[in-house]
């Protein structure tokens, strides 16, 4: 019962009273709010517990806060263990830079007469508290070590769990006392802040930092109803400004986000790594291909005669593939009588390759559109939807010393002799000087 | 042309006997309250002199006040824009109550309760802070009349202008000199105070340039304690607020002089309105040192030129006020004869309010026990005055003679004049040369002497007692409420002071 008193009630009485507290004290007595600097009474000593308790409790709020509302960049952070040594060392620096600040401060109460006329009942509870929290946190840094890690796991989970109202009291239920102690401490001290002097850190003025070094406050009405020119410049000026850093920032915040958006839309979607070495792949075919037409290309514009098969392998009813002086597709048979025959492989009809099988009416066929050749003349048959005839190719034979025996042109004018029993041995060409002509 | 209306007030120092009224006066309307009572909105201080907090002048220690960094741009001397954030838990500068002193009271009831004995019974000095029983051994004019002290005076910080020699002359007994200096706060056209507040809480009226602090978002921070280099900023070590001259406005908005000006003894106070370019004051602060009052007084304003009074009732302010500024005798005193100066100008903060420096310990040697005013060694005599024109010139011109022995020119002038008039003892010719080279006519001699030696109340106070009422009319609402009026105009109190817990 108690547990859940300390652990369940207290905090949301704490926080309650901590924001109702604060605005009520400042809607009803803002003349309530200072820092009650006692400074001008008693000034050496407090140097030495001012400035101290000051600077280790902004440590220590930063290194309780952050662990609270970032806890996941808390914990990526302590992965690191130099740095998880370097912060544990920190907490325990300022909170020895806070005991003796609080020492300071509190013997300063105690004992200087003239600081004791400023000092009431709440600043002595108050900085007691103060005083017993801090003692309380530094032997949770000692007897219990790495609570930068482990306090990610309990607390800050637990505290979390305050927030979203579904408080879980086991997560603290069998944390160390001490640790509990300095909980239950730490909501004190909150429930504290709306009745003590400690309200003033809400007053740290961060405004000043950029506001304009004079302030006038102008009362007059004439000023206003009769002035609006001047009025309208000087206000004019500071809307200005200030629309202008707003609109800055709104617009900058505005295109990075619609950027982004159309960056990844033209982009598409991100790939999964299978997906890119398949893409890369076909990339690198494409580029041999490439590379390989190249090759074709330039071996056409250099040589005058291209190798294109052995005549013995040529066969009458299956042709040959192979690439005339236009880049184009083309076909090698071997006729009855043993010579060659080429003939252009790129239909008339679209430009498809026909196919280089001959059927029994000795005809190619183009299967994008059903276009039949006639092997020997080209002429499509008719019905065809190609109309034009598929073009001869001129031919040479050259024999294995690359003697050239024969050529034929495109339209069957033949050059040269030979003897049957040549021709086994020779190599079929395209010529260049055909293609020039034609 | 940014016209806008200032209050303003001259103090003429030939005619302050030092007697403190304007300081009680002050105290007993609003600073008599716990945590308030070191507090001398107004003090009176003799110099030469260490001043009221001590030594206030000297800023290598205080920090107070503007100074011209490398790129002749106006910084606060005692804090950047960060430095303020990291001095609100310790500010080094801040003056304690040692260098004020601890207010204290005593225990009358003693009178009536002690045993009967062989003694007078006594009421023992008891502390306002703590109540106990203390030895005093400083108060608010603790160096009252001791020139030549070498405790007090010959630590005026003003003296470091001065050659050994001249040191030696102001303290030979035969010859010693000394005057008063009441001081208020100077409602600074460019007040250091506001700039250093971090919370905000200081502020400047646009109607008529005083400064007030809104008590409500003072948050005891202390800044412009510091920056103030006048020291008048008070830290009220009870409320943990910071209070200051408020130049009496609920007073002078009713059409009644402040406290101070009200109880003068000596009438050496002039109150009126000045007419000011906003847009030629940026310039005037960054003027070189010797120009300084030169630079300021061209950013006042003649109200009898048509295009200003028209530019000024352009700008809101209304045609009484425009009429007061042209009555103003602080326009005459500043701008028309030339004869009040600001009170250290090289604190770069144009303090707005004006004092013409005394002529009685200048002119004044003791020979034969009357005062010196031979016609011959007129103006030779600047030179051999017992109170040194290089002290007066620290004073008043940040260092420049010239413009401290023209104001002595005159003032002699005038006296030569009147003289011939009165007693008929000077020759006319040497009047009207003495007249030629003090720069005045016969009837700018008879004017300054009617307004010094003559002017009734109606004349030293010249005020329009209008704004406070205008300022009721212009809102939709009935009365000005506090909770209407918080944060707008006064000290933006709803309530009673009382120190938070």
């Amino acid at each position: 019962m108690l547990n859940v008193f300390l652990f369940a009630g207290l905090p949301y009485i704490a926080l309650v009273t901590l924001v109702g507290g604060t605005i009520y004290r400042y809607r009803s007595n803002r003349f309530s709010y200072s820092a009650l600097s006692s400074q001008f009474l008693e000034k050496k000593t407090l140097l030495w517990g001012s400035v101290p308790w000051h600077l280790g409790v902004f440590i220590l709020l930063i290194g309780h806060l952050i662990p609270i509302f970032l806890p996941g960049l808390w914990r990526s952070l302590m992965v690191n263990q130099a740095f998880l040594l370097l912060v544990e060392s920190a907490g325990i620096a300022a909170a020895i830079l806070c005991l003796f600040g609080l020492s300071v401060a509190l013997v300063r109460r105690l004992t200087v007469a003239k600081v004791q006329a400023v000092t009431s009942p709440m600043d002595l509870v108050v900085l007691g508290l103060l005083l017993f929290q801090v003692l309380l946190g530094l032997g949770v840094a000692m007897a219990h070590r790495w609570g930068a890690v482990w306090s990610t796991q309990t607390t800050t989970p637990y505290l979390w769990s305050l927030l979203l109202l579904q408080p879980n009291l086991d997560l603290v239920a069998n944390l160390p006392p001490m640790v509990r102690l300095h909980l239950v401490s730490a909501f004190v001290l909150v429930l504290l802040v709306p009745f003590s002097r400690l309200v003033h850190m809400f007053s740290v003025p961060l405004a000043y930092l950029w506001r304009a070094p004079q302030i006038v406050i102008w009362n007059n009405p004439r000023r206003f109803r009769e002035v609006p020119v001047v009025r309208q410049f000087v206000e004019s000026r500071r809307y200005f400004l200030r629309g202008a850093f707003g609109l800055t920032a709104g617009g900058t915040l505005l295109t990075a986000g619609v950027m982004d958006k159309a960056v990844s839309f033209f982009r598409g979607p991100a790939m999964s790594p299978e997906e890119q070495a398949a893409l890369l792949r076909k990339r690198l075919q494409r580029l041999e291909m490439t590379a390989e037409e190249r090759e074709l290309e330039l071996e056409r514009l250099r040589n005058n005669y291209i190798f294109v098969a052995n005549l013995k392998e040529l066969q009458p009813q299956a042709g040959k593939y192979f690439i005339d002086y236009q880049m184009r597709p083309a076909l090698a048979f071997r006729t009855e009588d043993g010579l060659p025959l080429l003939i252009s492989a790129k239909c008339t009809h679209l430009g498809c390759t026909v196919a280089s099988a001959v059927d029994a009416n000795k005809q190619l066929l183009c299967p994008c559109h059903m276009s039949y050749f006639d092997l020997h003349s080209g002429a499509p048959s008719p019905g065809s939807p190609a109309l034009a005839p598929l073009p001869r190719l001129g031919w040479a034979l050259m024999d294995a010393q690359g003697k050239l025996l024969l050529k034929e042109g495109p339209h069957g004018r033949r050059e040269g002799e030979f003897n049957v029993a040549q021709l086994e041995e020779c190599g079929v060409f395209i010529c260049k000087e055909y293609e020039e002509n034609a | 042309m940014d016209v806008r209306a200032h209050v303003s007030m001259v103090f003429h120092l030939d005619k302050c006997i030092g007697c403190h009224t304007c300081s009680v006066a002050c105290k007993n309307v609003w600073t008599d309250s716990p945590g308030a009572e070191y507090m001398w909105w107004n003090n009176v201080e003799t110099k030469p002199g260490t001043g009221y907090p001590t030594r206030w002048e000297d800023q290598m220690n205080y920090k107070g006040g503007w100074e011209l960094n490398k790129n002749r741009e106006l910084v606060l001397r005692s804090q950047s824009k960060g430095g303020a954030l990291a001095k609100l838990f310790y500010n080094p500068r801040q003056p304690g109550l040692d260098d004020y002193y601890e207010p204290w009271t005593y225990r009358y009831q003693d009178l009536f309760d002690a045993p009967s004995g062989d003694d007078q019974p006594t009421a023992v000095p008891i502390s306002q802070i703590t109540g106990e029983p203390m030895d005093i051994e400083a108060g608010p004019n603790w160096d009252d009349d001791l020139s030549g002290s070498p405790i007090y005076a010959e630590n005026d910080p003003n003296l470091d202008r001065l050659t050994e020699d001249e040191r030696q002359m102001l303290f030979d007994v035969e010859s010693i000199a000394m005057m008063y200096l009441p001081r208020i706060c100077n409602h600074c056209a460019n007040p250091s105070c506001v700039a250093s507040c971090p919370s905000g809480a200081l502020y400047k009226r646009g109607e008529d340039g005083i400064v007030l602090v809104n008590q409500e978002k003072c948050r005891g921070w202390r800044a412009c304690v510091v920056a103030c280099p006048y020291k008048k900023m008070y830290y009220n070590w009870q409320t943990g607020k910071s209070e200051k001259c408020i130049l009496c406005y609920p007073r002078v908005e009713t059409g009644q002089p402040p406290a101070c000006f009200h109880s003068c003894v000596g009438r050496i106070r002039y109150m009126g309105v000045l007419l000011y370019d906003a847009e030629r004051m940026v310039d005037a602060m960054k003027a070189p040192e010797a120009s300084l009052v030169e630079a300021q007084r061209n950013v006042l304003l003649d109200p009898h030129d048509r295009e200003v009074a028209a530019a000024a009732e352009a700008n809101g302010i209304s045609p009484k006020f425009i009429a007061a500024a042209q009555q103003s005798p602080v326009y005459k005193y500043v701008k028309e004869w030339q004869l009040a100066l600001p009170l250290h100008p090289e604190f770069r903060t144009l303090p707005m309010l004006y004092y013409v420096p005394p002529l009685l310990p200048v002119m004044g040697r003791a020979g034969d026990g009357i005062y010196e005013h031979e016609a011959e060694e007129f103006f030779t005599h600047l030179d051999k005055s017992r109170l040194p024109m290089k002290f007066l010139a620290s004073l008043f011109s940040a260092g420049n003679l010239d413009v401290v022995k023209a104001v002595m020119k005159k003032q002699m002038a005038v006296r030569y004049y009147k003289r011939a008039q009165d007693v008929d003892d000077v020759d006319a010719a040497k009047v009207q040369r003495v007249l030629r080279e003090a720069h005045l006519t016969p009837e700018q001699a008879e004017a300054i002497y009617a307004l010094t030696a003559l002017a009734p109340m109606t004349e030293r106070y010249v005020m329009p007692p209008i704004q406070r009422e205008e300022a009721l009319d212009g809102f939709d609402m009935p009365s000005c409420s506090p909770e209407m009026c918080k944060g707008k105009c006064g000290l933006g109190m709803t309530q009673a002071p009382q120190r938070g817990a």
